[in-house]
């Protein structure tokens, strides 16, 4: 085993090891800050996992796609939407839990036997592509040319809907004269109680 | 099409506008950089205060009578007046006087008033202190003498702007025996006085 | 291309002269660049936390640090010191964890990012192929640690910083990315080398700042938008935030977060000359020079002159850079939240994508001058 091999095993080891421990982390806990923080930890090694096959082009686009945007939004969503709230402990608790562990242990085993079973066409060497950002590009435009339209089509559906919801008037053109003094301005999806000022009650003895 | 043509050349010209300011900006910041500092280096260099510094206030325990009116003119009646009536004397006796610089706030008013002129403002301004009940003083610390700046081998004294000679900007570096700016009172005496012996020889003659 | 002189290969062939099988040489060598560069990024912060007071001292017409050292140079050793000895207070309230993880997190990317920065030819850690990519990726995982210890820190001031800073990074990395992109295009490669090799050619005139008037400009605002300098500066405002997510730090963990802001700060500096200045390039070019004076290139001598010409350059250009950020952050106010987040999306944004089309229009129409 040369010095190369050694190092690229410990680092498998390593990296496999985080993703496992921190992906359990993220599920169990009970804060969800640090399950957001954790599952930074989990995009991370899995970023150290392409890198190990060869493929930093996307172990950097892994990073700044889901470290550096999904789990920020997922933390920013986390930090502004603070609200304690004490979670009443629901009754029954295990048999959810034990019911969820079922599904996933069975999820677990159906891909674990789907994995042995096939038979992969394992290179015998993880093979050498000089600069794997031309050879992505150059799937992107051959033979990927419909999932990838697809995909960016996808984005700019969602970009669109997140303008429109952007731009939506919070607070409607109150023009003079015609102003019902009770107007209440709202949200449908935040319906706000009206809060009138309260009638002054005569201070009386 | 035309208009938000126009918006995009409105736009732009603004954005083109924003850009000179901060050139203008920059280009201040950066003739700053020529001119040479005026800085007086603290504790090694001192400004001499003015000749009506109003800073920390001395105090002549022997000249005081008791009156109180330091406290009543103070706007915080800050003065603590400690007296007692002697009744062989028929007079009130001093026994403690303070005045806490932590509150005071260099008003002067008690030295105005005072009828005996046994308060005084120094030019002593440096009243730090670890604890600020440190900054009462008694009549003690009230009558030592303040330390002037010039006396200090360790600081060298500078003087302020309004004691530089004309166009002299810079304390530093003064030539020996540079006169401030107009004249100084001295001048001034000995002006009226030469304008009094112009004007004396009319009234002589009366005489 | 001239090679210039190769450490690497020299020095590696050095130590198997010496008897040492060469798998062990290179293991020998490999940690020597990597040391080298945090060295020379920790100086560069000394430096630069010195020109930072004194030149901020002359806009303001004073004499700035003075007493530490000829001028004060060893007063960022001070301040560091300093630090250093300073007690290590976690608040009592606080997430112990999160509180000490945070600022490594910020720290640690924007030491990554030296990886890509070269001071020559072979004067890199490592000539990754996607090394532009790197830095824009490595960059966006700093928020993470700035929300990390602003959260942690709980304390309102620092969760506003904390949560400021990373809407602020997020927000200016696209402009940056997409600035970047224009000059990708142009070498045809992500490599930092590939991109100074480029603009090497005719002198200052084949500088990349000529051919992105626009871009350069939006690169520098999203950079100092990125390195939270002055006119951005609203994650630690003072007047409002206290020091934002810094408030509860002191002693080693808050020089982290200083250290890494001037490191930062430097690094964009680097970057902005290696993309836009021509890196390591003399005005005139220095095959042109020797050609001048009737010398190959290729002469030993010539070629040491050359590695120190180059080195010297990136570093004039970028301590050039520094004190244009600090000119600036003595000029320019601190824009609030809300025209920050404009800037960024309604000005920055559409003009750096409209910069990137015109420079793929560019290059499909003049190939010559826009790199084919
Ligand atoms: S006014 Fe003067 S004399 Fe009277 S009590 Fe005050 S200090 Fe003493
Ligand atoms: S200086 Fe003014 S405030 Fe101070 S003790 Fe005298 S009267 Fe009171």
């Amino acid at each position: 085993m040369t010095l190369a091999e050694g190092t690229q095993l410990v680092s498998f080891g390593v990296l496999t090891l985080t993703t496992i421990v921190a992906a359990l982390g993220v599920v169990l806990l009970e804060n969800i800050v640090y399950s957001a923080f954790l599952l930074g930890g989990v995009f991370i090694s899995i970023a150290g996992m392409y890198l190990l096959l060869n493929a930093d082009f996307v172990a950097a686009a892994q990073i700044l796609v889901y470290v550096g945007a999904v789990n920020v939004l997922i933390l920013f969503a986390i930090m502004l939407v603070n609200k304690r709230e004490p979670l009443a402990p629901l009754k029954n608790a295990w048999v959810r839990q034990g019911l969820t562990a079922l599904v996933c242990l069975g999820l677990f085993a159906l891909l674990g036997t789907v994995a042995i079973t096939t038979s992969w066409n394992v290179l015998p060497e993880a093979p050498v592509v000089g600069d794997t950002a031309l050879r992505l590009g150059e799937h992107f435009f051959s033979d990927f040319l419909l999932p990838f339209e697809l995909a960016s089509v996808l984005l700019l559906i969602a970009m669109i809907g997140a303008i429109v919801l952007a731009r939506r008037e919070f607070i409607p053109d109150a023009r003079t004269g015609d102003g019902d003094p009770n107007l209440i301005f709202r949200l449908p999806e935040r319906p706000r109680d009206p809060v009138a000022p309260e009638p002054l009650e005569p201070i009386s003895k | 099409m035309l208009k938000f043509l126009k918006q995009v050349g409105d736009y732009a010209k603004e954005s083109f506008q924003a850009a000179k300011y901060i050139g203008q900006g920059l280009s201040v910041t950066f003739d700053h950089m020529r001119r040479r500092p005026v800085t007086v280096q603290y504790p090694y260099e001192k400004i001499i205060p003015s000749e009506r510094y109003r800073g920390r206030i001395h105090f002549e325990f022997d000249k005081c009578i008791a009156c109180e009116v330091c406290v009543r003119v103070c706007p915080i009646n800050l003065p603590v007046v400690d007296w007692e009536f002697n009744k062989a004397q028929k007079k009130k006796q001093l026994n403690h006087y303070s005045i806490d610089f932590g509150v005071c706030i260099f008003c002067g008013n008690c030295v105005e008033y005072c009828p005996t002129n046994c308060l005084s403002m120094t030019e002593e301004y440096e009243l730090s202190a670890y604890d600020r009940h440190e900054l009462n003083y008694d009549n003690v610390a009230l009558g030592r003498l303040p330390e002037k700046v010039t006396l200090d081998p360790m600081v060298t004294p500078l003087r302020e702007f309004a004691y530089l000679p004309k166009g002299v900007m810079e304390p530093h570096d003064l030539p020996k025996g540079a006169q401030r700016a107009g004249k100084r009172p001295e001048d001034i005496l000995e002006d009226l006085k030469q304008d009094k012996a112009a004007a004396a020889p009319v009234s002589d003659d009366k005489a | 291309m001239e090679s210039g002189i190769d450490l690497q290969s020299s020095a590696i062939q050095l130590l198997v002269d010496l008897g040492l099988p060469s798998a062990l040489a290179k293991v020998l060598w490999l940690p020597l660049p990597m040391a080298l560069m945090l060295v020379v990024a920790t100086v560069g912060v000394l430096i630069a936390v010195w020109l930072e007071r004194k030149i901020s001292a002359a806009v303001q017409q004073r004499y700035g640090p003075e007493y530490a050292g000829p001028l004060g140079v060893l007063q960022p050793v001070a301040d560091g010191l300093k630090l250093l000895f300073k007690e290590d207070i976690v608040p009592d309230r606080a997430d112990p964890w999160l509180f000490t993880i945070g600022p490594a997190i910020v720290v640690i990317p924007v030491f990554l990012s030296y990886l890509i920065v070269p001071f020559g030819q072979n004067l890199v850690v490592t000539d990754l192929g996607i090394g532009a990519f790197l830095w824009i990726s490595l960059s966006s995982v700093t928020p993470i640690g700035l929300l990390m210890s602003g959260y942690s820190s709980n304390n309102k001031y620092a969760l506003i910083g904390g949560l400021r800073a990373a809407a602020q990074s997020i927000s200016y990395e696209i402009p940056l990315a997409l600035s970047v992109l224009a000059i990708v295009m142009m070498s045809n490669s992500l490599s930092t080398i590939d991109i100074v090799n480029q603009q090497a050619d005719h002198g200052i005139l084949g500088w990349n700042i000529w051919r992105q008037p626009v871009g350069f400009i939006i690169f520098w605002i999203s950079a100092l938008a990125e390195t939270e300098r002055l006119p951005f500066d609203l994650p630690e405002a003072e007047e409002e935030l206290v020091a934002g997510y810094q408030t509860e730090y002191t002693g080693m963990k808050f020089a982290l977060f200083y250290l890494g802001s001037y490191v930062n700060l430097i690094l964009s500096a680097l970057l902005f000359s290696v993309f836009y200045l021509g890196g390591w390039s003399f005005p005139i070019p220095v095959n042109t020079l020797a050609a001048w004076i009737g010398v190959s290139p290729d002469v030993a001598w010539v070629q040491v002159i050359t590695a120190a010409i180059g080195i010297t350059m990136v570093l004039v250009k970028t301590y050039a850079l520094v004190f244009l950020a600090i000119l600036l952050r003595w000029t320019t106010p601190r824009v609030r939240i809300d025209q920050l987040l404009n800037l960024g999306w309604k000005f920055l944004l559409p003009v750096s994508l409209a910069n990137l089309l015109i420079t793929a229009g560019l290059k499909l129409a003049f190939p010559v001058a826009f790199g084919g």
